[in-house]
């Protein structure tokens, strides 16, 4: 019984996520897009744990790729998947462990630290040098875009430090306090419908 | 008001490419971005460009539709492509001022440009030709062949399918409750991110509430049918591949021989 509900929970929610990604401005660069549907995602991984909130990620990512198509060879999407597992599954597990509003913040706060770490890496590492070398374009190309917004971001590196860091700082911190303030709101709420067996 | 929500970009007609299997056309979509990135001079670019509009006059589809899939990025692919013209070092070609246009330059922008609209148009073509939902059981497929995805892929398809039904309901909401919200002063563009977030909230409490609920419901109605998972579910259509999927097969690993085989045409085009 509560397995069927569990599954339709998560797709349900994941069609939210999607719904609510149309709802995109860009940050900074123009590639670099903001969006309330993580927020979504935690609130899944918090209330019906982790493994959940990576699926509520994949059928997000695998439902946008549908829908809209890829414009990066799903370089992008993929990064999406990662980065949005990255801060849903420490957030998710530590709440599972600590199931109260502080938990979901302290989670949360893991949470960012993971997005950022991961975020900067993936992007200095693997995915800008990917991009630019599927496409053929200088790595400079792509970084003009940051140094437009920020002079002191005229290098790869200082392209991750001074744009990308400081983005998918505020994502997360966005998306976590999106979360906690519906949380707080609804968390008992969504809980006993969930629970209900009407 | 939005009466009919469009999910994706299918665009219905009868034409071959319409009715082959899902499988043929995912697997085409993905051999023909492999074959883009195997492709490394003009010609290949050529060669692909043909064999998609091929596919596209195939299709029956209205040029505009799959040129479309365009609007979007135009913005930042036309600013990658003037950082990228700057931005290359090589041979000079002309030079305005402090800017330097270069033969490298001018070249490694006519293959990014290239690529990208030939990935964009590519993808969007399976799109436009695949209804979601044969999509997604085309997905299915694929994914039971890959050895830890298997055992789920029913779980995986059941719930896209499930999303994609409810992305229509769940967009018409969002809609109406956002209308909602703005006709009682609530402001959704707040240059102040604290300010749009928290505006956010009001939007996004009925919208969860009404989520759960439709999860409830369906999954009540799907108990109530003894739905049990993937384990013995037969389907009404069962995805066979066709003679015309075959043909497609061959002429696909045809086009790729071709693409493949520009990257040893020696002389240049430019």
């Amino acid at each position: 019984m509560k397995n069927t509900k569990k599954f339709v929970t998560i797709a349900m929610l994941g069609a939210l996520a999607t719904v609510l990604m149309t709802l995109k401005f860009p940050l900074f660069v123009p590639f670099y897009k903001l969006d309330a549907s993580e927020a979504v995602v935690l609130i899944g991984s918090y209330l019906l744990g982790p493994i959940a909130g990576v699926a509520i990620e994949a059928i997000k990512v695998l439902l946008n790729l549908l829908i809209d198509g890829t414009v990066t060879a799903g370089v992008g999407e993929a990064a999406n998947f990662i980065m949005g597992c990255s801060l849903v599954v420490p957030a998710g597990l530590i709440f599972k462990k600590n199931p109260t509003l502080k938990g979901a913040i302290i989670g949360g706060a893991v949470g960012i630290v993971c997005l950022s770490l991961t975020a900067s890496l993936l992007n200095l590492y693997v995915l800008l040098p990917a991009y630019a070398a599927a496409f053929g374009m200088e790595l400079k190309a792509i970084v003009a875009f940051g140094t437009k917004v920020n002079a002191n971001a005229d290098t790869l590196t200082s392209f991750i430090v001074y744009i990308t860091l400081p983005f998918n700082l505020i994502k997360g911190a966005a998306s976590v306090f999106l979360a906690s303030l519906l949380y707080s709101k609804t968390g008992e709420l969504l809980k006993k419908l969930f629970k209900s067996e009407i | 008001m939005k009466n009919d929500v469009v999910v994706g970009q299918y665009y219905p007609t009868n034409s071959v490419i319409h009715r082959l299997d899902p499988r043929t056309k995912i697997m085409s979509t993905l051999l023909y971005i492999v074959f883009l990135f195997v492709a490394k001079n003009i010609w290949g670019y050529i060669a692909a460009l043909f064999f998609l509009s091929l596919a596209v006059i195939v299709s029956k589809v209205p040029v505009g539709y799959v040129l479309r899939g365009l609007k979007g990025v135009v913005f930042i692919v036309c600013m990658t492509l003037v950082f990228n013209l700057i931005w290359t070092p090589g041979e000079a070609l002309l030079t305005l001022g402090p800017i330097i246009i270069t033969r490298q330059g001018v070249m490694a922008s006519i293959n990014m440009a290239f690529r990208l609209l030939l990935l964009i148009t590519g993808t969007s073509m399976m799109s436009l030709c695949t209804a979601t939902i044969a999509l997604t059981d085309g997905i299915e497929a694929l994914i039971k062949k890959v050895p830890f995805l298997g055992k789920v892929s029913h779980e995986i398809s059941m719930m896209m399918s499930i999303a994609l039904r409810f992305i229509p309901s769940l967009t018409e909401e969002l809609d109406r409750i956002m209308k909602a919200q703005k006709s009682r002063g609530a402001d959704f563009e707040s240059k102040n991110l604290v300010k749009r977030i928290k505006s956010y909230v009001p939007l996004l409490v009925p919208l969860f509430v009404s989520a759960f609920q439709r999860a409830n419901d369906l999954a009540m109605a799907m108990e109530a049918r003894c739905y049990k998972g993937g384990e013995g579910r037969t389907r009404l259509r069962i995805l066979k591949y066709q003679k015309i999927d075959f043909a497609a097969y061959i002429i696909v690993a045809l086009a790729m021989g071709c693409i493949f085989a520009t990257r040893y045409i020696p002389f240049k085009l430019i």
